[in-house]
């Protein structure tokens, strides 16, 4: 009887996932009057001009202008035809080859042209569909394949999301207080939530929050030194993109919420292994304990610092492309665009690494307790 | 003294203080893929070069140097191998589909001022540079989660030489399942840390909501972290399955072999 409940359970469950999944791409395919800015729809292109160009450091490139015709989407001249020239090149790094049914926010020009079409100019593309096909396919691998712990991931991360935007606004209203102490609090709330969602509350996760926290002020603090005690020599801030604040503080707090994950990760891992080894067998030693603690610690240890390596690294391919294509040196460009990167993957690394012992100590500390009690 | 390799001894000396040889060789190996995506980017600058074929090139050396040099070359991470080249291909052909129709590729408007007295037309396509961005990052994830699957399978079939082929592939999933959460979770963060910036940014320009939305270098950013997270979760199903096949067959073959 529960198996069948639990079958019916899951179909209701499947149900409303579909459902919202269908109904959010629905609504992303017809939203255009919910946007203030006119939307127009691609309906029509022909290609007027081809060129092919050097720029002034030697590089063959090609430059195109493309007529559209687009109907828009919203507005009070919703359904009418428009006109728009647009230029771009085969590299598009900053223009865009336009293709039929791309959506656009457009600016309108009070005036007609000669086929009594209304023109105006390009302001930006309509991104929000492909967001949402991705959240969705993200959410729908995730639970076909994690089932229960895939579901409790998406949450866990849409959960996380919602809480950073939220402490970020807290941070903005009241700028007075450090972001190093905000991002604090919202990783100690990070942690808690993650944790417990992604494994229950009981004595294994208590151990991998204790060990969370410990690691990533650790090793926030060892980078810190470091930062402090060779002057930051290296790393160049200048390059660091979208500032609006004090660039250190924001360096630093980005480093701590960047190793949080890693570490978090290894901490769970430990103290999981650990307790699952004491559960087998209840007499086990605390030195074999640690013994084969190290072990796990040594196989998780290298394959999560090179996610992180890769995830910071990957990103500044495209500026490691123009600058070399603009005849600047390696060495320049590389430690230009790679300082910061590869000092937050290395600063996450010393955290996952320092997270091994930490995490293998918190949880014999809670297993001796819990010996020392029976 | 500079800040970067104070800090790259530091992880040196911990990584062989907690891990001995093995610490070692996982720190190496962060070299040598730093190396990779060099040369990589190098080949990338020849226009004649494309550079989806470069990124799968790389990609699989870098599958290589993280399995048969840091681990060893034997059946599980051969089959480790297999499994992350054939999710990776299948990945590919969503990111591509992706990538392309939401343009995201190259620079965003906040992006393009420091840029200013760089030419732009290098005649390079960014719309595969962005999808070599997504490949890579999620390149080193997929190997460890293949690795962290197929190695307890060959233990599992040792201990229980009768196990089905579903029952294999099955446990299988479980481990899985288990790295699927922490792993999607270590990437989020990560990318949360290197854009944490952009979140003040927006803040402070009080974007709205629309705006966000639509802009290209959050939905660059959503799209790059969700891909690699698909990318995680594909694999796991591919390697159980890949690993139950081949185990259930060579087993099939050492008893035809003894009968």
């Amino acid at each position: 009887m529960s198996f069948f409940r639990g079958k019916k359970k899951q179909v209701i469950l499947y149900s409303i996932l579909i459902f919202i999944c269908l109904a959010s791409l629905i609504f992303v395919y017809h939203n255009a009057s919910f946007y203030d800015r006119s939307i127009a729809k691609v309906t029509e292109i022909e290609l007027i001009e081809k060129e092919d160009l050097t720029d002034f450091r030697g590089n063959d490139d090609q430059q195109f202008v493309q007529r559209i015709i687009a109907v828009l989407q919203n507005g009070e001249e919703k359904g009418s035809e428009m006109e728009l020239l647009n230029e771009y090149s085969y590299s598009g790094a900053y223009d865009y080859e336009y293709k039929v049914g791309h959506e656009l926010f457009v600016a309108l020009d009070q005036s007609v042209n000669k086929k009594n079409r209304l023109t105006g100019e390009i302001k930006d593309i309509k991104r929000d569909k492909y967001l949402a096909i991705v959240m969705i396919a993200f959410a729908v691998t995730l639970i076909i394949v994690g089932k229960r712990q895939g579901l409790y991931s998406v949450i866990s991360l849409g959960v996380n999301a919602a809480l950073l935007s939220f402490a970020l606004d807290v941070y903005i209203k009241y700028s007075n207080i450090s972001l190093v102490l905000i991002c604090g609090v919202t990783a100690i709330l990070f942690t808690t939530i993650s944790l417990f969602l992604t494994n229950g509350i009981n004595e294994k996760t208590y151990a991998a929050i204790i060990a969370t926290l410990i690691g990533t002020l650790v090793s926030l603090f060892v980078t810190y030194m470091v930062i402090w005690g060779t002057d930051g020599r290296g790393l160049h801030y200048e390059e660091m993109q979208f500032l609006s604040r004090p660039y250190e503080m924001i360096f630093m707090a980005s480093l701590f919420v960047g190793s949080l994950g890693a570490v978090m990760d290894i901490a769970i891992t430990m103290s999981a292994s650990i307790f699952e080894i004491y559960e087998k067998n209840r007499d086990v030693s605390i030195a074999a304990l640690r013994k084969s603690g190290m072990e796990i610690g040594k196989d998780v240890m290298g394959t999560m610092t090179s996610i992180l390596f890769f995830v910071y690294v990957s990103g500044s391919l495209p500026m490691l492309l123009v600058y070399l294509k603009n005849a600047a040196p390696l060495g320049f460009t590389l430690s230009i665009n790679l300082s910061l990167e590869l000092a937050r993957a290395l600063a996450g690394g010393i955290g996952i690494v320092l997270t091994i012992p930490i995490g293998l100590y918190t949880a014999i500390f809670f297993i001796s307790r819990k010996k020392a009690r029976t | 003294m500079n800040t970067l390799v104070v800090l790259a001894a530091i992880l040196f000396a911990l990584m062989v203080l907690v891990g001995g040889r093995k610490g070692a060789k996982s720190f190496i190996s962060l070299f040598i893929n730093f190396g990779i995506i060099i040369l990589m980017v190098f080949f990338m600058m020849d226009p004649n070069a494309s550079p989806v074929i470069l990124t799968l090139i790389a990609s699989m050396l870098i599958v290589c140097i993280n399995l048969f040099y840091v681990n060893e070359v034997n059946d599980k991470t051969k089959m480790a191998f297999v499994s992350t080249i054939a999710t990776l291909i299948l990945l590919f052909v969503f990111i591509y589909l992706i990538t392309s129709g939401a343009m995201i590729q190259g620079f965003g408007e906040e992006e393009i001022d420091e840029l200013a007295p760089f030419s732009l037309l290098i005649g390079i396509d960014f719309v595969k540079i962005s999808v070599s961005i997504v490949i890579i990052s999620t390149v080193g994830a997929m190997t460890d989660v293949s690795i962290a699957i197929s190695s307890p399978m060959n233990e599992l079939i040792q201990y229980n030489p009768l196990m089905k082929r579903r029952d294999l592939f099955a446990s299988g999933m479980r481990i899985g399942r288990d790295i699927l959460g922490t792993d999607t979770n270590t990437l989020f963060f990560a990318f949360i840390g290197g854009y944490l910036a952009l979140m003040l940014w927006f803040k402070d320009l009080s974007y709205s909501f629309g705006d966000i939305v639509n802009s290209k270098v959050f939905v660059g950013e959503v799209v790059t972290i969700l891909c690699a997270s698909i990318g995680i979760a594909l694999v796991i199903p591919i390697t159980s399955w890949i690993n139950a096949v081949y185990l259930t067959r060579k087993r099939t073959k050492e008893e035809l072999k003894e009968s």
